[in-house]
């Protein structure tokens, strides 16, 4: 494989975090909810003592799936049939989109709805809905916006994280029927339930994701504060759930552990408004519940990173606190990344997704400070991970050849120590003569840094020299 | 198709080795006993007293509490509240035996999942203190929409149904049939995707009220 060119790749995640950069915008409405976030989740913490111990087990109870997932995999389908469910497997996003689209178009179907799930993101359902032809009603408020302005997700939990309210405010004053009279947060949600309480009443389908799969009883879980879960779930005929099979836990009381760990890292809150199991459609007598209900079990690459090593990252709760949390995400916001996950947890996974080769400037796009994988409510190690990334387009020849070549003359003069020395030498000799008054405000080759900030003026000798210098004299 | 195969035999070919279901399972029992040493402190020894307190607390939106001595002053604890808001006496109300045949004169009745109506009444299955969580379970007595369509969601709740943590749930009903929904319920539905502010009544009610039913007399 040909080693790529310098402007081929590393341009587009450049241009892309450079535009985000310069978005002042983007990185107002990025600080508003990042910043409450961090607050949040940091007095929740700080609020119940067990978190470190709940923290280990939720981390092993994950573990603990992932090491027998064939075994939760057909407990859980055993149960949900048995439910009265039909369980589909995708081995890839276009297989889940052709499941759910052939059930959709089975129903008769014409009005969609559908409540957040990363996953239906990650297999592309809203294009692959629109694409059919079907009409498709995002219904979380976040998915809502999202879809009214044609842009994508930038968060896992919030969605519509880079829109400011006073962007929202115009976006519903030209879509909605009859939208709110004051630019305050309330009216605009109040807006927003009148125009899409029609949406709900007159689904045919709808689609939801899944937090839990609970395998000792073939039901599925969905966690949310709006209600619209439940709305989408219960109204219409047919209800399809797509999910991860990393979702999986053993039991009831395995969900409720790990949900006091996602609920606490991605909110704040102890618990969201609306913890909702689904465990198969409406029963007899039942007044309301939808006649079929359908779950699709999606690998899209979970299989391959147990094979590949990256099993730890299947403990992914999907909380999002290590975006709040990542120095690099709160600069450049979600859709620089250009996958569908964002951050940290996305740099891991937008590589297993997309392809390294598409993706290898995510894993470099971090400072590697560790505060990701402190703040994870089931311990995923993404900075080592992250290297691993790093390594693998290493060996694997992606890295662009001025930096392979760079990287080449840097070893070759690490394994000759007198040639490294005679360089260091000539080199902060070289830079000082560029300095004013202690600092140098343009170092070629570094213009990146000091267009920022000004370099200071290197110590007169190399570290050796004066190392050399102090033994001599001693001896 | 064989997706279900592939996924089968990539999972076995990543995890060699073979696996006693019975060893699997006790591994995830002895887990889920784990948790006891961590969960959440609840305050004071009353559980009645720490899901009132947790309810009105800052850490749940929008949810009030009543109290009354028995399911039968339940009626006029809904009164009251229609009061308090300037409310139509007008509800629709949950099909529930043990709520029908309580003295509902006062107050217009209409069917529990017309969809239309500012008022449900329901009698909540349990309730949870560490969270103030409200538990319904689907059935022909209990349309889960009920607890969705409307802007005010009264629960009425024994005293006696109000469990500690969110795992006694789980062990409360160990071996009973899985309804359709399970419904956990923490005060008035909201959202937050405006910047972070958490507003409420986005698409569920606006308004949760729980009536605590029983020990009134015992509360100093």
């Amino acid at each position: 494989m040909p080693a790529p060119t310098d402007d081929a790749i590393v341009d587009t995640f450049k241009t892309r975090a450079s535009a985000a950069l310069a978005d002042a915008n983007l990185k107002l409405a990025i600080d508003r909810t990042t910043r409450t976030a961090r607050a949040k989740r940091e007095a929740a913490v700080a609020a119940w003592p067990g978190f470190p111990e709940a923290r280990d087990l939720g981390r092993r109870i994950k573990d603990h799936v992932i090491e027998n997932l064939d075994h939760y995999l057909l407990e859980f389908e055993r149960n949900a049939q048995s439910s009265g469910a039909i369980v589909h497997y995708a081995a890839s996003a276009g297989e889940a989109c052709e499941i759910v689209l052939r059930i959709c178009r089975e129903a008769g179907a014409k009005t969609i709805t559908r409540s957040k799930s990363m996953l239906g993101e990650e297999i592309g359902l809203p294009h692959a809905l629109d694409a059919a032809g079907f009409t498709r009603v995002e219904t979380d408020l976040a998915e809502h916006i999202v879809q009214l302005s044609n842009d994508r997700p930038s968060h896992i939990i919030w969605p519509a994280l880079h829109h400011t309210r006073e962007n929202i405010a115009a976006l519903f004053r030209t879509h909605h029927h009859t939208p709110q009279n004051s630019d305050d947060i309330i009216g605009m949600v109040a807006s927003a339930r009148r125009q899409l309480r029609p949406g709900f009443l007159g689904a045919d389908v709808g689609i939801s994701g899944a937090n839990f799969l609970i395998a000792d009883s073939g039901a599925i879980c969905t966690v949310t504060n709006e209600g619209n879960a439940e709305l989408t779930t219960t109204i219409p005929r047919v209800h399809i759930v797509t999910a991860g099979i990393e979702k999986l836990v053993p039991s009831l009381t395995h969900a409720f552990i790990l949900l006091r760990l996602l609920v606490r890292s991605a909110t704040g809150a102890d618990i969201t408004q609306y913890t909702t199991f689904h465990c198969g459609p409406k029963r007899a007598g039942d007044r309301d519940g939808p006649e079929a209900f359908h779950i699709v079990l999606v690998d899209n690459g979970r299989t391959r990173m147990l094979t590949e090593g990256l099993g730890e990252m299947l403990r992914c709760l999907r909380c999002g606190a290590c975006m709040n949390h990542c120095v690099v995400y709160n600069e450049i916001g979600g859709h620089a990344y250009g996958g569908v996950y964002p951050g940290p947890m996305g740099a891991v996974l937008t590589p297993v997704l997309d392809g390294l080769e598409k993706s290898r400037e995510l894993p470099h796009a971090c400072t590697l400070n560790g505060r990701c994988q402190e703040v994870c409510p089931v311990a995923i190690p993404l900075p080592a991970m992250l290297r691993g990334w790093r390594d693998k387009s290493w060996a694997q020849g992606l890295e662009p050849r001025t930096q392979r070549g760079m990287m080449g003359l840097w070893a070759f003069a690490a394994a000759h120590p007198s040639l490294y020395r005679l360089g260091t030498r000539l080199a902060i000799r070289a830079i000082r003569l560029l300095a004013k008054g202690g600092w140098i405000d343009k170092l070629p080759l570094a213009e990146g840094w000091t267009r920022h900030r000004d370099f200071p003026k290197p110590a007169a000798q190399s570290f050796f020299e004066q190392y050399q210098a102090t033994r001599r004299k001693q001896d | 198709m064989n997706a279900r195969a592939d996924m089968l035999a990539a999972i076995r070919r990543a995890l060699p080795g073979e696996r006693n279901p019975r060893t699997i399972g006790a591994a995830a029992e002895a887990l889920a006993r784990e948790s006891i040493e961590s969960r959440p402190q609840i305050p004071g020894a009353d559980l009645t007293e720490a899901f009132a307190a947790r309810l009105v607390s800052d850490r749940v939106v929008g949810a009030s509490i009543d109290r009354v001595n028995r399911l039968e002053d339940a009626p006029g604890a809904v009164r009251r509240y229609c009061r308090i808001h300037s409310l139509d006496p007008v509800l629709a109300l949950q099909p529930d035996p043990e709520l029908q045949r309580l003295d509902w004169g006062a107050f217009e009745i209409r069917p529990p999942t017309g969809g239309d109506e500012t008022l449900a009444v329901a009698r909540a299955r349990w309730a949870i203190a560490e969270t103030g969580t409200l538990v319904f379970h689907s059935g022909p007595e209990s349309p889960t929409l009920l607890s969705f369509l409307t802007l005010h969601h009264v629960c009425i709740i024994e005293s006696s149904r109000i469990l500690a943590h969110l795992e006694d749930y789980a062990d409360a009903e160990k071996g009973a049939p899985v309804p359709r929904n399970v419904n956990l319920i923490t005060g008035a539905s909201g959202t937050a995707d405006i910047e972070g502010a958490l507003v409420r009544g986005a698409h569920g009610p606006a308004f949760v009220h729980a009536i605590i039913v029983g020990a009134l007399g015992q509360t100093p």
